[in-house]
């Protein structure tokens, strides 16, 4: 009975006005997304990959002048790798920096160079962009805005017109239960919706797999794969939020009233709305203070190891001084950066946590996630940037320890190795994205999507089920 | 009958649940993003305060002129209209400096203050955009079934019995359901303008009051256009259920798809590098060839040599370099001394690096405006054009031209934002001109404040004030006579469609 009802609702919408608007609606939107996508991510790819040659020729050119050098000015600048299916969220990505500098060696006179750090250049505020401010045309945005609404016209009169037809009363009079009705109306709800919008994915991922320049590998077609079935639930839960209100409303005018109204709180002005108070609410610590605690660092150090920074003695208690000094110094500013960094972080994950309110926030995150763009993603290549940091550190003090004429004393030249290194033997940095890492934030707001969805159609069953007819 | 028919309209719509519905959302969301909205402005107001309280501090406690010049920086302080719309007063640089070395412009800006940038990635909200949502879908709504309602209900035949034209029923459909809209339209604006008075930081002029007028004005321009596009679908469809669905469909693609589709298929073209990289290029040989000048005139000096500081070997710091960014073609020549004492020895070469920063002096100046004479048109060409064409292309929707319409007037547009450079600018002449009465570029006190510290009394305070809201209303009325002649459009046609019906 459930799939002789639900036959009877495609069969509605497909001929009706509403099918045809969303089918043309939403190829045009995917092909555009796919096309731009075509257009800009060689361009993206081509970039990271010079930036990342260029760095790793620098670093080589370091390390074959020697350990000390490798020592002092570091690897250079790390970059973030590029996402293949940055067509499905932009996540943000053009504000967020692309790289972390792990060189910039503090150079205290023109002899006298201390080791490298990690430096985490600013998000990219763009104030040099004069034109209008748009948010572009990706997965998230298509299903998160257009495909919400799609699923609210879809829903709003599936009970409500049917009432006020009457054949709602005619249908019940047939031993029906409630329930089968209001199933199969969702499920014929959410089968037509998915025809047109399989329809457009299909075009989009044909367009984007045909050309050559853009490669998507197995992985990146299962994480595509797991995005559908993300979208699929977001749209349940419109659907399941337009069957509970065409359930109570007497007419579908009032109930695609209601439903617009909630949408458009829930959609567009949550996100931002929420955000804007978590970001008045919460402050960081302010840039003068920061470059306040930096000087009071060096002013620190540079007291208590005065005599040997200074000295041009080359015995081992100054070489070793200096050494203390210079790994002491590179390590302090670092762990201010990191925690400079960490507070503006917690402000962002404490916004984001309190907009989580808004179904399309969660869409919005899962997909980041899922994506491999984003603020998560970022999070997980500055933990790549600081293990690597770790790796290559260990690097050079075992490669000077294997040396046995070597002082071993890190950072200045009298007290290291003078052998030559393999560039092959310096660790490269391999930006990676596992998908697996903190699947437990995802894993929670994959709940809260699909606890929304259930709560939705339980609440639109009680609703239907206490209505009279 | 005219009356009649409007008061009958006018009852019909304000009894309906969607009224209520109407004037629930508008004060929610308004009340409560102008309250946010309010906060975030104090805390901006809060920030431009103290960036100019310590750019004065620094600029007072720097002894010597040349070093004063790298602490020259003016602010541009937050517009109190961006709560309405904030266009670009968030986004675009709040500070720059105004030496004598360069003509500052709004690509050599920075930001101040001590927010998070990485807060940036959420979206921002303003009062504009919320009336650009909302209304619209509420005006669609009240519209749709304006016509095709009563065609059903068969009343428009009733109605046209009586000895009326058809163009007063139209009008007084348009008038009744207008009167409605506009009831909750001014409640949530008046409600915001009271939080706005009541916050103690915010003074309102009375500029600011016809501005906000002003916007008052187009946002019911706005409403009134896109009630008569769902009238338009209305009379032409005829079933209330199709011209729901066109209405929404019509709502979507005019507010949430074509503004970003839009955006995403106009590229900029390619020649803009090649531009900037020939620009900067003849900009770096202007300043090569004054280098050129300031060598030869050490080399013809009685202490010939290649140093620019004459070995000065004083208690203090002293650096000078050319520099240049790119992409924004900045060239300038920055030297910067601070001594505070000398030797016996160096005393006699006092009058030979007076002489040789004052040639540097003007010199730089008249360089850096011959600079600016190019880069001006180029900056225009690269940056500004391209934004433009964009600019252009969002008007096609009334959205977006409503979006125009209300950045002009708040002053929040990018020519709002340009004044305040245009004001820097100025700034920076005055700064000149000072520094040429007190004959600063010739003294000690340019480069050491052994004998004499400079001066920066006399040196008045940098403000900027918004142009007046006649300039605002004139950079808004283009826009504005759009989105009038849009209605007018509409409505004829409305009227042609209505007229030629039949019943």
């Amino acid at each position: 009975m459930i799939w002789h009802i639900t036959k009877r609702e495609i069969y509605d919408n497909l001929n009706s006005l509403r099918f045809a608007l969303t089918t043309g609606l939403l190829i045009a939107l995917m092909a555009t997304n796919a096309v731009r996508h075509l257009r800009e991510h060689p361009k993206r790819v081509q970039k990271y990959h010079d930036a990342v040659a260029a760095s790793v020729n620098l670093m080589n050119s370091h390390a074959n002048d020697s350990l000390y050098k490798l020592a002092q000015q570091g690897p250079g600048k790390l970059y973030k790798k590029p996402s293949p299916l940055h067509f499905c969220t932009e996540g943000g990505d053009p504000l967020l920096p692309d790289r972390v500098e792990g060189g910039s060696p503090f150079q205290y006179a023109e002899h006298l160079t201390g080791v490298w750090k990690l430096e985490y250049p600013d998000a990219n505020i763009n104030m040099k962009n004069v034109g209008p401010d748009v948010s572009q045309v990706d997965w998230a945005f298509i299903i998160g805005y257009v495909l919400s609404l799609i699923a609210l016209l879809f829903t709003f009169d599936a009970l409500s017109a049917e009432r006020e037809r009457g054949t709602l009363r005619l249908m019940l009079a047939n031993s029906i239960p409630r329930h089968t009705v209001l199933i199969s109306k969702y499920l014929g709800a959410l089968i037509s919706i998915n025809i047109p919008f399989i329809l457009a994915v299909l075009l989009n991922l044909l367009i984007i797999s045909t050309a050559s320049s853009v490669h998507l590998n197995t992985a990146a077609w299962g994480r595509l794969g797991i995005i559908f079935l993300i979208a699929l639930l977001y749209t349940s839960l419109f659907l399941a939020l337009g069957l509970l209100v065409s359930a109570r409303a007497q007419q579908s005018a009032v109930s695609l009233v209601i439903l617009l109204l909630m949408w458009v709180a829930l959609v567009i002005f949550m996100p931002s709305t929420f955000a804007s108070i978590a970001s008045s609410s919460s402050s960081s610590m302010s840039p003068d203070e920061f470059l306040k605690h930096r000087r009071l660092l060096y002013d620190k150090l540079s007291d208590e190891y005065h005599d040997q920074l200074w000295s041009g003695e080359l015995d081992e208690k100054t070489l070793t001084g200096k050494s203390e000094f210079f790994i002491k110094h590179a390590e302090g500013r670092e762990r201010l950066n990191q925690e400079f960094l960490a507070q503006q972080i917690t402000q962002v994950q404490h916004a984001r946590s309190i907009s989580r309110v808004s179904p399309a926030t969660l869409l919005q995150h899962l997909l980041e996630s899922f994506a491999g763009t984003g603020f998560e993603r970022h999070l997980q290549f500055l933990e790549n940037v600081k293990t690597y940091a770790r790796q290559l550190r260990q690097f050079v003090v075992d490669t000077d320890r294997a040396d046995p004429q070597s002082l071993h004393i890190i950072g200045v030249r009298e007290g290291m190795t003078k052998r030559k290194i393999l560039p092959k033997a310096i660790p490269k940095f391999e930006d990676t994205f596992s998908f697996s890492k903190d699947l437990n934030t995802r894993a929670i707001e994959l709940l809260l999507l699909a606890l929304f969805v259930v709560a939705l159609l339980a609440g639109a069953y009680l609703a239907f089920v206490r209505v009279e007819i | 009958m005219m009356m009649t028919l409007i008061r009958r309209e006018i009852l019909d719509n304000l009894m309906t649940f969607r009224f209520a519905a109407a004037v629930f959302i508008m004060l929610l969301l308004v009340v409560a993003n102008t309250a946010v909205l309010i906060q975030d402005y104090e805390r901006r107001l809060a920030g431009h305060n103290t960036a100019v309280k310590m750019h004065q501090r620094q600029l007072h406690e720097k002894k010597t002129y040349s070093a004063g010049m790298e602490k020259l920086l003016v602010d541009r302080p937050p517009n109190p209209l961006s709560i309405l719309n904030a266009g670009f007063d968030k986004r675009l640089g709040n500070e720059v400096l105004a030496s004598h070395g360069y003509v500052p412009s709004l690509w050599d800006a920075n930001m101040h203050g001590s927010d998070n940038p990485f807060m940036d990635m959420f979206a921002s909200m303003n009062i504009v955009f919320i009336l650009e949502v909302v209304l619209s879908l509420l005006a669609l709504i009240f519209a749709y079934d304006a016509f095709a309602g009563e065609y059903e209900n068969g009343t428009l035949r009733l109605v046209l019995t009586h000895p009326i034209g058809r163009g007063y029923i139209l009008f007084a459909k348009y008038i009744g359901a207008m009167l409605c809209l506009i009831v909750p339209l001014l409640i949530s604006l008046l409600l915001a303008v009271i939080l706005l008075m009541m916050s103690t930081s915010i003074s309102l002029s009375t500029d600011d009051f016809l501005r906000i007028g002003g916007i008052i004005f187009a946002s019911i321009a706005y409403l009134s256009v896109f009630y008569l596009i769902g009238l338009l679908i209305s009379a032409a469809t005829r079933r209330t259920s199709t011209a729901l669905m066109l209405s929404m469909f019509v709502w979507g693609f005019l507010v949430l798809v074509y503004p970003n589709v839009i955006l995403a298929m106009i590229t900029r073209p390619d020649a803009w590098q090649a531009h900037t990289a020939s620009t900067f290029n003849k900009i770096e040989q202007i300043w090569e060839e004054f280098d050129r000048e300031r060598k030869h005139l050490l080399a013809t000096d009685d202490f010939p040599g290649e140093d620019w500081g004459f070995e000065l070997r004083g208690w203090g710091s002293r650096y000078a370099y050319l520099w240049g960014n790119p992409r924004s073609l900045l060239y300038t020549y920055e030297s910067v001394m601070e001594f505070h004492g000398f030797g016996e020895k160096d005393e006699h070469k006092m009058p030979h690096a007076q002489n040789h920063f004052r040639f540097l002096g003007s010199e730089v100046i008249s360089t850096a405006d011959r600079t600016w004479l190019i880069r001006k048109p180029a900056l225009e060409n690269i940056y500004i054009q391209p934004a433009n064409v964009k600019r252009t292309w969002l008007k096609l929707s009334p959205v977006g031209l409503y979006d125009a319409t209300t950045q002009a007037l708040a002053g929040t547009d990018l020519r709002g934002i340009r004044d305040f450079f245009d004001t820097a600018r100025q700034y920076r002449q005055q700064v000149v001109d000072y520094l040429y009465d007190k004959e600063a570029f010739g003294s000690r006190q340019w480069f050491s404040s052994d004998k004499e510290a400079a001066d920066w009394s006399g040196l008045s305070q940098f403000s900027f004030q918004r142009v007046n809201a006649i300039t605002n209303a004139k950079r808004a009325l283009p826009d504005v006579s759009l989105l009038l002649t849009i209605n007018i459009a509409l409505f004829i046609l409305i009227f042609l469609i209505f007229v030629k019906s039949e019943v």
